[in-house]
């Protein structure tokens, strides 16, 4: 009884109130420092089901852990064995190929640029301003990817990380869930389970998505003859994570190198074509399959959280961009179903009527 | 032997008591042992101490507890503000089973009664449960029915006995 007579008390909030406030100074005077360990939490998330499904059959946490990296890290040598092998082919050939690419582009572009201003003599005048504007772009390309090989240390420090969140977050999420106050904790566990259950799905479902999107997109472009099928079916693997970019990315890479290849505007409608039947193949028959449990977000949203995630934090921005909205999403449910059941703003209908008797 | 004994450490004997006790449970008993494992993924757990309110009459119910180890009291508010225990549940029973079908009020007040472990079960791990594994989820399903079923028929030969004119 002890715990109910204190619970009235606001004074218990304090310390708890106090410990949240050093806590977010410490998230925002460290917040450069934090990106490694946000996505080494989101890596140890997708696998934590993994490590689950043995976990839960008698194995413990520590060695399946160790045994999954292990497995991960042969099969990565493996896999990085062959692939650079049989990309290196295609590699060569693109280096070998490059400077008549290039010439090739050099004619479109100067043959493309005066039928334009031909056409449209304004467009001469602003050739100037555009190619000033370009050409620093285009200059600076170089330097940005330069730019981004310090995150190449993330490889070997997010495995790292991820690694000792799987082998200790179990103890902190016990600890915390038996520290918080009893009647609090049927609440808390019912939103952590909501949102653990849509992101997850969501989650799974997208990485199945971009796995499928390589498979096909590796097929089709093979069998169409494009050169370089590998590196642009991986490419649209990885693009495919962030929704509808795989698709833009695919046909615009896609129709680039088809026109290059072959020279003519038909191979470059077979491209497109074949992009549309992947995106009405994923709409209509892979959707509705694999992401049939996760958060339903309209298109249009989905295109705002982009934005606002590019906006916010750059490219991880646009990486976290969906994960979050689903988790916003879903708290937004979850306060709506609050207030019409805590509060009974809008009571729910009785399933039956209540006057038949139980017979 | 050094090398027997690593394998030995493999295994989490924790897991297989789990899921021993779980088949002793009147809601999964009917679940084939190598099923369970399913179940076991869609509980979670916590320790309660003496004394602790689990939850309160009126509030919305949202799980199903299990009791693994210990005892809860369950009590019911009484017209001039007290209240009056009506039942205990003890290890390898369950209570709050209408949190999986609905989401309305409590009908009782439960506390624990000594320190306890306990599985909580939640309407949506369920839901996926029923969904994903039917095999499962028509046999928690049918269980679930038997045990309102029997616990209403229980209810009304309580009131027909005129036990609730002098208790409540």
């Amino acid at each position: 009884m002890i715990s109910e007579h204190r619970s009235g008390k606001y004074s218990q909030y304090v310390l708890p109130a106090l410990v949240l406030v050093v806590f977010l100074y410490l998230v925002v005077i460290t917040r450069h420092s934090l990106l490694p360990f946000i996505i080494s939490a989101a890596f140890a998330y997708i696998l934590n089901p993994l490590v689950n499904y043995f976990t839960e059959r008698g194995f413990r946490r520590i060695y399946v852990i160790s045994a999954i990296y292990i497995v991960a890290f042969v099969l990565i040598l493996l896999l990085g064995y062959v692939f650079v092998n049989f990309l290196s082919d295609q590699f060569v050939a693109f280096h070998k190929n490059w400077p008549a690419y290039v010439e090739k582009l050099k004619v479109l572009g100067q043959s493309l640029n005066a039928k334009l201003t031909g056409r449209f003599p304004f467009l001469a005048q602003l050739q100037p301003e555009i190619q000033q504007k370009i050409v620093p772009v285009m200059t600076a390309v170089p330097q940005y990817v330069l730019g981004t090989l310090p995150a190449l240390s993330f490889l070997f420090l997010i495995p790292f990380i991820s690694f000792f969140m799987l082998a200790g977050g179990g103890a902190i999420v016990t600890f915390t869930l038996n520290h918080i106050p009893a009647g609090k904790t049927e609440i808390v566990l019912h939103i952590l389970a909501r949102i653990d259950v849509s992101l997850g799905n969501y989650l799974r479902g997208m990485l199945t998505e971009a796995f499928m999107l390589f498979v096909i997109a590796f097929t089709g472009l093979s069998a169409m003859g494009l050169n370089y099928a590998a590196v642009l079916a991986i490419i649209i693997g990885i693009s495919g994570l962030v929704p509808y970019l795989g698709a833009f990315v695919g046909v615009v890479v896609a129709s680039i190198v088809a026109y290059v290849q072959f020279g003519t505007l038909m191979s470059v409608m077979k491209v497109v074509l074949f992009f549309c039947a992947i995106r009405f193949f994923d709409d209509w028959f892979m959707q509705p399959y694999i992401m049939k449990r996760a958060v339903e977000l309209n298109p249009a949203l989905i295109v705002f959280a982009l934005m606002a995630g590019w906006e916010v934090a750059g490219f991880w921005g646009i990486v976290f961009s969906i994960p979050v909205t689903c988790i916003l999403k879903e708290l937004l449910l979850i306060s709506i179903e609050i207030q019409e059941t805590e509060f009974l703003w809008k009571p729910k209908p009785q399933p039956t009527r209540m006057s038949i008797p139980y017979t | 032997m050094k090398f027997l004994s690593f394998f030995k450490n493999i295994i989490d004997e924790d897991v297989k008591k789990k899921t021993d006790f779980l088949r002793e449970t009147k809601i999964f008993d009917k679940i084939p042992g190598r099923k369970l494992v399913h179940v076991l993924g869609a509980l979670r757990e916590r320790d309660y101490v003496k004394d602790e309110v689990i939850f309160s009459e009126g509030e919305i119910g949202r799980a199903l507890f299990i009791v693994q180890s210990g005892r809860i009291d369950l009590y019911k508010n009484m017209p001039d503000g007290g209240r009056k225990k009506i039942a205990s549940v003890n290890p390898g029973e369950f209570f709050g089973e209408m949190a999986l079908l609905e989401e309305r009020p409590r009908t009782t007040t439960a506390i624990v009664g000594e320190d306890t472990h306990v599985f909580l079960l939640f309407k949506i791990k369920l839901d996926i449960l029923l969904y994903s594994k039917p095999d499962i989820g028509v046999i928690i399903s049918t269980r679930l029915a038997k045990i309102i079923s029997a616990r209403l028929r229980g209810m009304i030969d309580y009131l027909e006995s005129g036990e609730r004119k002098n208790d409540f």
